[in-house]
C-alpha cells in the first residue's frame, strides 16, 4: 500500500511499474500529510468498526451471555437460525415484505413529487419545504403521531370511511401491521424527493427544447428526457433505501415491539432482543451476519442490473 | 497496576470537574482496598431518584466514613446498561434487581448474601415476612427485598354508587367481580374493568385457580386446565362479555392507553395495578379507594417489587451489605412511603402509622389493603430465562388479546416453547 501513496493525482499507471525509487522530499511530505489527515478515520474505522466486526464474526460461532466466557459452538447458531427458529424466518419474511414494497413505493412517490415540484407553480418553495419537513421530525415523535393516526377509529380510517372502505385495526392486526409500517415509511419520502428534484434541476434546458421541437408530449418528455437523466439519483436512493429498510428498527421498536404475534418482527429488532433481552449474543451475531449477507446480495443484484437502466451522460458506451 | 492508577486519576479528575463519575469508574471508585464510594444503580424516574437519594443521605449521616454514589438509569435501558457495566468488569457495588434477578445469579454475577445476612444478624423472615427469600436461586438468597407491594384493586366509588354495587373486598370471588363489572359497564362509554392482559393480572387468576406457570420442580405447566381457564376468563371479559375495553377500543382513546390512564379518566370502574397509580390519582375529582384483589378457589395475588443485590465486581461486599442492611431498615424505608414512591418491603414500616395514614393522602385510603394482600402473594417463577418466557407469552398472545380466541390453543404452543427455553 505504501508503494503507491507517493503517486501524484492523475499520474499515469506505468509510473507504478517503474520500481521502487527513493521518495522525493516533496512526496514524503505529501505522504506524511496523507497519513496524518486520514488517521482519524483510520483509527475510528479499525477501532470502532473493523475490530467489532471481526469480534462479531468470532462471537457468532460461540454461545455467549456477555457475562461468562464465550463457548465455541461452531456453526450451531447459523444452523439454529436457518433450521430451528421459526421466528427467524418470520422476521426475515417480514423484512423482505417491508423492504421490497416500501423501497419501490418510496421511489415512485419521490419521483412523482419531485416531478410535480419541478413545474413552475406558485408557492413551489413552500411546497418543497412542506414535503421535506416530515424528514426532519424525529422518528419517535412521528411514531407517536402515527399511533393516533392509525388507531382503529383514527383519522386514516375515517378518511377511508368517506370512500365506503372499512379500515382495518392497522397496528393490532397481523395482516395490516406491515402495510401500516410501509405507510409510515412513505411519510419519509421527502428525503428522496429533494435529491431527485435537484437532479431534475440539473437537466439542461436544451434537451427539453429539442424534444419540444420534435413534438414530444409532456409524458414523452418525462420518459425520454427526465427519467434517464435522473436514474443515477434513483439508483443511489434505491441502494440506500434497500440498506435502510432491511435494517428497520425504531419504527418497529416504538410502534409494535414486533407484535402482534411477531407479525411485524424484523431482523434488527429480533437480533436486538436476542442479544440484550435474552443474553444470546452468539445467536444475535449470527443473525446479524445472515442479515449482512442478505443486504449484500440485494445490493449486488441492484449493481448488476444497474448497467441496463442507469444512464450516466459522461459515460461512453 | 498502571492501569488502575490511571483510572483513579481519571475518576478524580472527573469528580473535581464536577462531572458525575462516569460509568467506566471502577467499583469502589478505583481504590484498591475498596474504601472509595460505593456505586449504586437503580432504575426509574425523578421521584425514584429523589427517594433513593434521601435514603442514602440518611445512611451517610449515620456512617460518615462510607459514601454512596447513586446512578439512576431510565427503566427501559436499565438491563442493557447494567449488563454492559458487568460485562466490562465495572459492575456496580449495589444494584436494584427484580424479576430478572436470576439472569444474574444463575451466572454468578451477583453474590449470595446468606452469610452476610447471618454476620449482620439480619433475619430476613422477621424483617420482610414471606418475601424475605423471594430473590433466591438454588436455595441461596441473592437480593434483599427493598420495595414490595401486592397488586391491588382500584375502584371508582362514584361509579360504584351510581350503579348500586357494593365495594370490592378480598372475599369477592371471580364471579362476584364479573357480576360487578357487568353492572358497571355502559356500552361504548364505560367499562367495568381495565383488563387483565398483563402477566401480574391474569397470572393472579391462574394461581387463584390453583394453577402454576412453572411448577415446583421447575417444569412449565402453562397449559394446565387451571391456567387455561384463567386466561380464557381474562380474555372473554373483553371479547365476549364486553366489560373490559378491547385493544381497539383502547387504541381509540389515545396513544399508549391502558387500564391506569383509563381509570384516571373514569373510563373504567375497576383497575388492578400496583402502588404507583396512587400518585396520579391524588388530584382527581372523583372518589376512589383501594382494596385487596378478589379470589378464586384460592386467594392469590402477584406482587411488584425490587431488591438490592451486590455485584461480583464489588471489592468490599461487607461494606456494601452494611449499606443494604441500613437502606432496608425501618428508618430508611419510611422515606419510601413518605415520598409516596412505593410500598416499603420492611414489615415494620408497612404496619406503621406513617404507612397506614400517609401524610400526602388527600382522602382516607385503605392502605391496609397492602398488608392484607401480603398474606396471599404468590411466588412468581423468577427463572433465569424470565425475559424469554415473557416473550413466549407475548409472541403468541398478541392476536389473542387483540381479537379474542381460544386460550387452550395458544397455551399449548406456549408450553412447547417454554419447554425448549427452559431445557436450553
Amino acid at each position: 500500500m505504501s508503494k503507491t501513496i507517493d503517486e501524484a493525482p492523475g499520474a499515469v499507471r506505468s509510473a507504478r511499474r517503474a520500481g521502487r525509487r527513493r521518495m522525493s522530499s516533496r512526496s514524503k511530505k505529501e505522504a506524511f500529510y496523507f497519513w496524518l489527515f486520514i488517521s482519524p478515520w483510520l483509527i475510528g474505522f479499525v477501532g470502532f468498526l473493523l475490530g467489532p466486526m471481526i469480534a462479531s464474526v468470532y462471537i457468532s460461532f460461540t454461545e455467549w451471555d456477555s457475562f461468562t466466557p464465550p463457548e465455541w459452538v461452531g456453526l450451531d447458531n447459523y444452523v439454529k437460525a436457518l433450521t430451528g427458529d421459526p421466528v427467524f424466518w418470520k422476521a426475515l419474511g417480514n423484512t423482505f415484505y417491508y423492504a421490497l414494497i416500501s423501497v419501490p413505493l418510496g421511489l415512485v412517490i419521490g419521483v412523482w413529487l419531485a416531478n410535480l415540484l419541478n413545474k413552475r407553480v406558485r408557492g413551489r418553495k413552500l411546497f418543497r419545504t412542506f414535503i421535506y419537513l416530515p424528514t426532519l421530525v424525529p422518528l419517535v415523535a412521528t411514531a407517536m403521531v402515527f399511533k393516533m393516526v392509525l388507531a382503529p377509529s383514527g383519522p386514516l380510517n375515517e378518511l377511508l370511511g368517506w370512500f365506503g372502505i372499512e379500515g382495518p385495526n392497522w397496528l393490532l392486526d397481523p395482516t395490516w401491521v406491515k402495510p401500516a409500517l410501509i405507510v409510515l415509511s412513505a411519510w419519509g419520502a421527502g428525503g428522496a424527493t429533494v435529491l431527485l428534484l435537484s437532479a431534475m434541476n440539473g437537466i439542461p434546458r436544451e434537451l427539453y427544447e429539442a424534444a419540444e421541437i420534435d413534438g414530444a408530449s409532456a409524458w414523452r418528455q418525462f420518459w425520454s428526457v427526465t427519467f434517464p437523466q435522473i436514474t443515477p439519483v434513483i439508483f443511489f436512493n434505491l441502494i440506500m433505501g434497500l440498506i435502510g429498510s432491511f435494517q428497520i428498527f425504531s419504527q418497529v421498536y416504538i410502534l409494535t415491539a414486533g407484535g402482534p404475534d411477531n407479525a411485524s418482527q424484523m431482523m434488527v429488532p429480533l437480533l436486538f432482543r436476542e442479544a440484550f433481552s435474552f443474553y444470546h449474543f452468539g445467536y444475535a451475531s449470527a443473525v446479524a451476519w445472515l442479515l449482512f449477507i442478505v443486504i449484500m446480495a440485494f445490493t449486488l443484484i441492484a449493481f448488476r442490473t444497474s448497467r441496463s437502466w442507469v444512464f450516466y451522460e459522461q459515460e461512453v458506451r | 497496576m498502571e492501569n488502575k492508577i490511571r483510572r483513579r486519576t481519571l475518576v478524580q479528575a472527573a469528580a473535581t470537574a464536577g462531572v458525575a463519575v462516569p460509568v467506566l469508574a471502577a467499583c469502589g471508585g478505583g481504590d484498591d482496598d475498596g474504601n472509595g464510594p460505593l456505586k449504586m444503580v437503580v432504575w426509574g424516574g425523578d421521584l425514584d431518584k429523589e427517594t433513593y437519594q434521601a435514603r442514602i443521605d440518611l445512611f451517610e449521616k449515620a456512617n460518615p466514613d462510607v459514601k454512596i454514589e447513586l446512578q439512576l438509569i431510565p427503566s427501559d435501558q436499565y438491563e442493557q446498561k447494567v449488563q454492559t457495566m458487568i460485562a466490562g468488569g465495572d459492575g456496580p457495588d449495589i444494584m436494584q434487581v427484580a424479576e430478572g434477578v436470576n439472569t444474574y445469579s444463575s451466572k454468578s454475577q451477583i453474590l449470595p448474601l446468606d452469610d452476610y445476612a447471618k454476620d449482620a444478624g439480619l433475619d430476613l423472615e422477621e424483617r420482610f415476612g414471606a418475601v424475605g427469600t423471594l430473590y433466591s436461586y438454588e436455595d441461596k438468597v441473592y437480593a434483599i427485598p427493598d420495595r414490595s407491594g401486592a397488586m391491588i384493586v382500584y375502584y371508582n366509588k362514584d361509579l360504584f354508587d351510581a350503579a348500586g354495587v357494593e365495594y370490592p373486598t378480598a372475599e369477592w370471588t371471580q364471579e362476584d367481580a364479573q357480576a360487578a363489572m357487568e353492572k358497571l359497564t355502559i356500552s361504548g362509554t364505560q367499562w367495568g374493568y381495565g383488563g387483565a392482559g398483563w402477566w401480574p393480572q391474569w397470572w393472579s387468576f391462574a394461581y387463584q385457580n390453583g394453577g402454576q406457570i412453572i411448577d415446583d420442580s421447575g417444569q412449565p405447566t402453562a397449559n394446565s386446565p387451571e391456567v387455561v381457564k384463567a386466561l380464557q376468563w381474562a380474555n372473554d371479559l373483553a371479547h365476549k362479555d364486553h366489560v373490559v375495553p378491547t385493544a381497539a377500543e383502547y387504541a381509540d382513546m389515545g396513544p399508549d392507553m391502558g387500564g391506569d390512564p383509563a381509570f384516571a379518566a373514569q373510563k373504567v370502574a375497576i383497575n388492578t395495578t400496583g402502588f404507583w397509580a396512587i400518585g396520579g390519582l391524588l388530584e382527581v375529582d372523583f372518589n376512589w379507594d383501594i382494596a385487596p384483589l378478589w379470589r378464586g378457589a384460592d386467594q392469590a395475588v402477584s406482587a411488584f417489587g425490587s431488591g438490592l443485590a451486590i455485584s461480583r465486581d464489588c471489592k468490599n461486599p461487607e461494606r456494601a451489605f452494611k449499606a443494604i442492611e441500613f437502606l432496608t431498615s425501618a428508618d430508611a424505608q419510611e422515606v419510601i412511603i413518605d415520598k409516596a414512591q412505593d410500598v416499603p418491603a420492611n414489615l415494620e414500616v408497612q404496619q406503621s402509622d406513617a404507612f397506614l395514614t400517609p401524610s400526602w393522602a388527600t382522602k382516607p385510603l385503605n392502605m391496609a389493603a397492602f398488608g392484607e394482600s401480603a398474606d396471599f402473594i404468590f411466588r412468581a417463577p423468577f427463572i433465569p430465562q424470565w425475559n424469554e418466557m415473557q416473550a413466549a407469552f407475548d409472541d403468541n398472545l398478541g392476536t389473542f388479546w387483540n381479537e379474542g380466541g381460544d386460550a387452550q390453543t395458544e397455551l399449548d404452543k406456549i408450553q412447547t416453547q417454554l419447554e425448549s427455553i427452559i431445557t436450553d
